[in-house]
């Protein structure tokens, strides 16, 4: 009893110490973990640390600059550009999570399985392959033509199809490499069944690269939903976002060209902190993915 | 290097089919009847059983399939439910700004992204290293419809030093100054692009730089100039390739985007305006030339990649 108390003591070290280090070790890395707490905490509290509702028209305050009573300015409807932007937060992370999750479960069993039954996979990657013929941005939007109405489910299920095939392949090469360790042919020998070997053995090995490719995923999902939005062929336009309120904010791009500006940081810093973590996650957890990814 | 050729086309072959056949999958998905569609609300059953015999609608979906694809290759793209014109037709129309942005876009990639990612090698971790890097970082993670806008209300709106919007062709009016409009989307679109190119020149570089035959070359006295571009550089080529063939799919994605803020009459700006209007027969028709050229320009990389690196014929 008390030896496996040690052991979970010593798993929980051995996770926890990594990612201290990885924190403190570099200081953009610091940079990147502190933005993402922040925009968890807007997207937690949302409307209430808003200074306005987002929604709200205020049409005497239209267009405003920034100033003190809005930080960010207005747009052309008086509604308050940081309270949407923070609005949009929620939005975003939401997003950028239900893709990443989207990819993480169609790839994770198709990779495993294609990295592990040779037939299997020369087909099914083939398939997995032409599907990365398409351009990121031209598949989700036809997806989004053949899914019908906008909105967030379709969204999800659009821009999920375009990274699902890229996460398919780093499990399957990752796989690949792993079958071939020696523990896997001793499993193999002590006649485990493959299905055992491989939620037993592969899975947990596939945990770094997978998490990795995730975090990319999510910087470049939320890139494409923004775009998407900015399109007007994304979420339905009465929810703010990022992108849309981009997409609104053209007509006045001269007059006022903040309503454009600061929607446009936010998803930089947004995708800035995804990449560094992902950089960072992966140099410590396999520095050999720097060739692939 | 023929049997590295043969091998390669066939691949190439079996991707083309395959791209065709995920269209063909994916206009199944499309909800409602394309000829009904095609005929609008006051159409009469039989008008839309007619057009859908003519089209072939009413016979089994692998002698649907066959046509589909054998059409394909006759370069009958099918008719757009909007324009009422052959798709092939509307975007040979639209190719032209595309290909001109593209290309250019593709020079600011080349042009920032090697010297730079290659200079920043030379010096690492210096302080032109490190703000170099920044600088590659935050490109990458601005969306370059953003950079686009800001480059228009500052650049074309403030200083009026360049046209903000618009295009007209160059092949129909010959007036070269034309491309004066290009500039800024090519560059907002290619330095979102540059950023990744120049972290993979730099780090591959700086692989090379460490090799045991640059030691050598030193040490045999030869000029660093000659070091660096003839035996690091072509070694170090191979990863920046294959970043600069990724970056196709990549210009194509942003240009989507890119075309639209600019209003420029591309291909970009045609799937948009289709997606919108639901044109799906033009949808599928830019799908498919586009996955089809991204297949040939693979290929053509694999062939440079054998002619740079004889070793990799043999494997």
């Amino acid at each position: 009893m008390n030896g496996r108390d040690e052991a979970q003591r010593e798993r929980i070290r051995d996770f926890v110490s990594p990612v201290v280090k990885l924190l403190t070790k570099r200081k953009t890395t610091l940079l990147a973990a502190s933005i993402l707490v922040a925009f968890l905490f807007i997207a937690a509290t949302g409307p209430a640390i808003a200074p306005y509702d987002a929604d709200t028209l205020n049409l005497s305050h239209r267009l405003q600059g920034p100033n003190r009573t809005h930080l960010l300015g207005t747009d052309h409807f008086g509604r308050d550009i940081l309270s949407r932007a923070l609005s949009g937060t929620r939005i975003t992370l939401l997003l950028g999570f239900s893709i990443s999750a989207f990819a993480l479960i169609l790839g994770l069993p198709i990779g495993m399985l294609c990295g592990f039954y040779d037939k299997f996979g020369l087909i099914v990657m083939r398939f997995v392959d032409a599907m990365m013929a398409f351009p990121a941005i031209i598949l989700a939007l036809s997806l989004m033509a053949i899914l019908g109405k906008p909105g967030i489910l379709n969204v999800i299920i659009a821009v999920g199809m375009v990274w699902a095939p890229r996460m398919v392949r780093v499990v399957y090469s990752s796989t690949l490499s792993l079958r071939e360790n020696t523990y896997i042919e001793a499993a193999r020998a002590l006649g485990m069944k493959p299905s055992r070997i491989l939620i037993r053995h592969i899975s947990i090995n596939l945990l770094s690269p997978v998490i990795v490719q995730a975090t990319f995923t999510f910087a470049f999902s939320i890139m494409e939903v923004a775009a998407l939005n900015f399109l007007g062929v994304g979420i339905p336009p009465y929810i703010a976002s990022w992108g849309g309120m981009m997409n609104e904010g053209r007509t006045y791009i001269t007059r006022a060209p903040w309503i454009i500006l600061f929607p446009g940081l936010f998803l930089a810093m947004a995708v800035l902190s995804f990449n560094l973590l992902g950089d960072a996650l992966r140099d410590r957890l396999d520095p050999k993915l720097r060739r692939v990814m | 290097m023929f049997s590295f050729i043969a091998r390669r086309g066939i691949g190439m072959l079996v991707s083309t089919f395959l791209v065709i056949t995920i269209t063909f999958i994916l206009m199944q998905l499309v909800p409602g009847d394309p000829a009904a569609v095609m005929l609008g609300a006051n159409a009469t059953p039989e008008q839309i059983e007619q057009l859908r015999v003519s089209w072939g609608l009413d016979q089994p979906m692998l002698v649907q399939f066959y046509h589909y694809f054998t059409n394909f290759f006759r370069g009958n793209l099918g008719e757009s439910l909007f324009h009422r014109q052959p798709v092939l037709h509307i975007i040979g129309q639209r190719a032209e700004t595309s290909i001109l942005l593209g290309l250019m876009a593709l020079l600011v990639v080349v042009g920032i992204g090697i010297p730079g990612g290659v200079l920043s090698a030379l010096k690492p971790n210096s302080w032109a290293d490190n703000t170099f890097l920044l600088f590659a970082l935050a490109g990458a993670s601005i969306p370059s419809f953003w950079l686009g806008l800001m480059l228009m209300t500052v650049i074309a709106g403030k200083l009026h030093w360049l046209p903000s919007s618009g295009f007209t062709s160059i092949l129909a009016t010959g007036n070269l100054g034309n491309l004066k409009n290009l500039i800024l989307p090519a560059f907002s679109l290619g330095f979102v692009n540059a950023a990744l190119v120049a972290r993979t020149a730099r780090s591959s570089m700086l692989d090379v730089l460490q090799a045991d035959y640059i030691t050598t070359a030193r040490a045999k006295g030869l000029a660093e100039r000659m070091v660096i571009v003839k035996h690091a550089l072509r070694n170090a080529s191979i990863p920046i390739m294959t970043v600069v063939s990724f970056t196709f799919a990549s210009l194509v994605s942003g240009a989507v985007v890119t075309e639209n803020v600019f209003a420029l009459p591309g291909v970009g700006s045609l799937i948009v305006q289709s997606v919108l209007k639901r044109d799906y027969p033009v949808i599928q028709g830019i799908m498919m030339v586009v996955a089809v050229l991204y297949v040939v320009i693979n290929f053509i990389t694999d062939l440079t990649y054998a002619s740079l690196d004889p070793r990799i014929r043999y494997q």
